[in-house]
């Protein structure tokens, strides 16, 4: 299994400029990924660190004030190489749905409230097969059945619809055609614990079938935990940890992202979980050096000026940290 | 059923309420106006004539007797009604003893024709073009149809009518200047084609503005309604944007215009006061106009009358066809 899509040195910058006076901000800032054909590939970090604009980039779906001012996005599709950049309108139109799906964030408003599920469904079926109303209603309701969605849905309108059924029937919506390439933001926020079992479920049996890559964002680290092969944390822009789900879980070498994992609800113990001190930078001028050294309680004095590379500390597993990098350093001189 | 209940047995209530206190208001505001219609009628009648003392009190008491103002206020009111549903809005004073139910009669087909088919066109119109350049806003034809409608749509109607009118009946002499139709009314060609070669003008006059307000409601509508998750999430599948624009952009935003259109049918009992007078086109905004200028008291309490009945039907008829439009208030 191949990569599918890599990006490298990405970075997405809101170039905004109101009354002659420009701002920038660096919501995603030199990324350099690549994921694998089949996995599923989550990204976490607390809110406004750039995950849902690093996804948009993904999705090549963004414009202004969303600017890409560096790097690259490059999907491998069907063996070949495809710069984003150079996509033309047409191919872009063509890829959507059949190759590359997307569950977006808050999918609660996605469904024409006016139109009966079942029509949407047909919406977006005939824009990319050329399908008769009923036989785009068989594929449907072959695919809900599959799915364990109840059959009565496709007469129903949204509104008739609970919040949890209404994300179920917008993750069917997106990955009917069989998608090989399906980007979530966010599909579990905003639905309480059972129903969130039942999507993350559903999300599982969706991935698995056909085997698609499934870039899950979510600042949900138990989320991650129950569905990712691999996890990237994200912080203010940055990339600052990337390892598998196990590694993250249970040997996490970032500091901020020991903060993450030591505020999760652990299962046995219910109590309140410290949560990470200070709040994240703004990213119209973000701190220099390593952009954690704010908060972090690890900080030098080397951190506040230069920025820390992100290394391979271990096979797979890559962090970008002062003090990581340093006791590795140590410990092979030893 | 639940429908029925919930929805529909409500507003058929509503009607039955505003159409009763208004109709009582009406029937309350001149008796509680410190002018006495019948004082101000007689003293029309012998303006231009002497009349001696004693038979001008006879006089003033059989008029009294005649509109039934000697009874008490009860009996008025109970008289009152039961006239109204037999539909006897009583003599007009101006064209005395013609029925007022006869000269409304008359008027009416003139005003429903001339207003609802502009109504018709302009809110079609409106609603298509800017639901169009709404969606389309970067082309260059969108933008032009709207610098046009910013630039129409603040124009004093006054202006908009005395432009058309020195255009098109004085200089390039294309349509008359004044009047109705020509003719012996009938299902003739003849006839219908003078209806529409006399209604033109007026039906222009009144259409350059109401398209141009319904354009720029629609576009604004439309520029919310294209931010929407649902229409963002349609573009990114890539559902063709003829499909988007139809069942997704064009679709939400109906709602609200279809709401409003009950105003402006509303409105078309009333007639168009100022469009009837300036083309003196024979309907109830001319009728009323000539009513309020020779003090023609129940010619004004029937076109009142007509109007609160007219708005409150047509509200109820929008209200009632409302949830075919809305599966949100059709299926709860
Ligand atoms: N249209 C915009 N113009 C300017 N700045 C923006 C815009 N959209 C987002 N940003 C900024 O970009 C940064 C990253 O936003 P983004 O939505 O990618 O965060 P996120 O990680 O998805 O957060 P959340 O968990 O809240 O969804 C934030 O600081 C945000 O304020
Ligand atoms: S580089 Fe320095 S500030 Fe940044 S996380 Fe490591 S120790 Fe903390
Ligand atoms: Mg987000």
């Amino acid at each position: 299994m191949g990569t599918i899509i890599e990006t490298n040195n990405l970075r997405a910058y809101y170039i905004t400029k109101a009354y002659g006076v420009e701002r920038t901000v660096k919501a995603v800032d030199d990324i350099t990924l690549r994921i694998q054909e089949g996995e599923v590939y989550g990204i976490a970090g607390e809110s406004g660190c750039g995950k849902s604009t690093l996804l948009r980039v993904l999705l090549n779906a963004y414009e202004p004030p969303l600017t890409v001012v560096g790097g690259e996005v490059i999907y491998h599709l069907d063996g070949e190489r495809v710069d984003a950049a150079d996509m033309t309108e047409e191919h872009q139109r063509d890829l959507r749905w059949r190759t590359i799906s997307y569950i977006p964030q808050g999918s609660m408003h996605v469904l024409n409230p006016v139109r009966r599920i079942r029509d949407s469904f047909h919406d977006f079926i005939s824009a990319h097969r050329d399908v008769s109303k009923s036989e785009s209603f068989e594929l449907t309701a072959n695919y809900l059945r599959d799915l364990g969605l109840p059959e009565k849905v496709m007469a129903s309108y949204p509104h008739q619809l609970s919040g949890g059924m209404r994300q179920r029937v917008t993750i069917a919506l997106a990955t009917i055609l069989w998608p090989k390439l399906i980007f979530a933001d966010e599909p579990t926020t905003a639905l309480d614990v059972v129903v969130q079992r039942g999507v993350i479920q559903m999300l599982k049996d969706v991935q698995q079938k056909e085997g698609s890559t499934l870039i899950l964002i979510t600042h949900d680290i138990g989320v991650h935990a129950n569905l990712a092969d691999r996890i990237a944390i994200l912080y203010a822009g940055k990339l600052v940890e990337e390892a598998a789900t196990q590694t993250i879980l249970e040997n996490p070498r970032h500091p901020y992202t020991r903060f993450l994992i030591e505020s999760l609800p652990s299962l046995d113990s219910r109590e309140e979980r410290l949560s990470i001190p200070g709040r994240p930078p703004a990213l119209d001028r973000p701190p220099s050096g390593c952009r954690f050294h704010e908060r972090c309680p690890l900080a030098m004095d080397i951190c506040k000026t230069i920025e820390p590379a992100l290394i391979e500390i271990a096979p797979k597993h890559f962090t970008a940290c002062h003090v990581v990098e340093e006791e590795l350093s140590h410990a092979s001189a030893v | 059923m639940n429908l029925l209940r919930t929805y529909i047995l409500p507003r058929l209530l509503q009607w039955v309420m505003v159409v009763f206190v208004g109709i009582t208001a009406t029937f309350l505001i001149p008796r509680l106006s410190p002018v006495n219609p019948v004082d101000e009628m007689l003293a029309r009648m012998t303006a231009f004539q002497s009349m001696d003392p004693d038979s001008f009190a006879a006089m003033r008491e059989s008029t009294i007797a005649l509109f039934g103002l000697d009874k008490s206020p009860i009996e008025q009111y109970i008289t009152y009604w039961s006239r109204l549903l037999q539909g006897d809005l009583g003599p007009s004073f101006g064209n005395f003893p013609r029925p007022v139910s006869d000269i409304i009669a008359t008027a009416l087909p003139w005003t429903i024709g001339l207003l609802g088919t502009a109504t018709a066109i302009s809110w079609t119109s409106g609603v298509l073009l800017g639901a169009l350049a709404g969606y389309y806003h970067n082309r260059r034809w969108a933008q032009v149809i709207e610098r046009f409608v910013v630039v129409a749509y603040p124009i004093p109607y006054l202006i908009i009518a005395f432009v058309l009118i020195l255009i098109f009946a004085a200089w390039l002499q294309w349509f008359p200047l004044v009047g109705g139709a020509r003719g012996d009314p009938g299902f003739n060609w003849e006839y219908i084609s003078s209806l529409l070669y006399f209604g033109f003008l007026p039906a222009l006059s009144i259409v350059i503005g109401a398209t141009a307000f319904r354009f720029i409601m629609a576009k604004s509508l439309t520029t919310t309604e294209i931010a929407s998750d649902y229409v963002q999430y349609a573009e990114l599948a890539a559902v063709p944007k003829r499909k988007i624009m139809l069942y997704y952009v064009a679709r939400n935003t109906m709602l609200p215009q279809v709401t409003d259109l009950a105003l402006s049918l509303g409105a078309i009992f009333e007639g168009a006061l100022i469009t009837e007078v300036v083309f003196a086109y024979p309907g109830i905004g001319f009728i009323t106009y000539n009513a309020i200028y020779n003090g023609d008291y129940n010619v004004i309490m029937g076109v009142t009358l007509l109007s609160i009945v007219g708005i409150a039907t047509a509200s109820l008829l929008i209200d009632l066809l409302y949830p075919v439009f809305d599966p949100r208030v059709r299926l709860r």
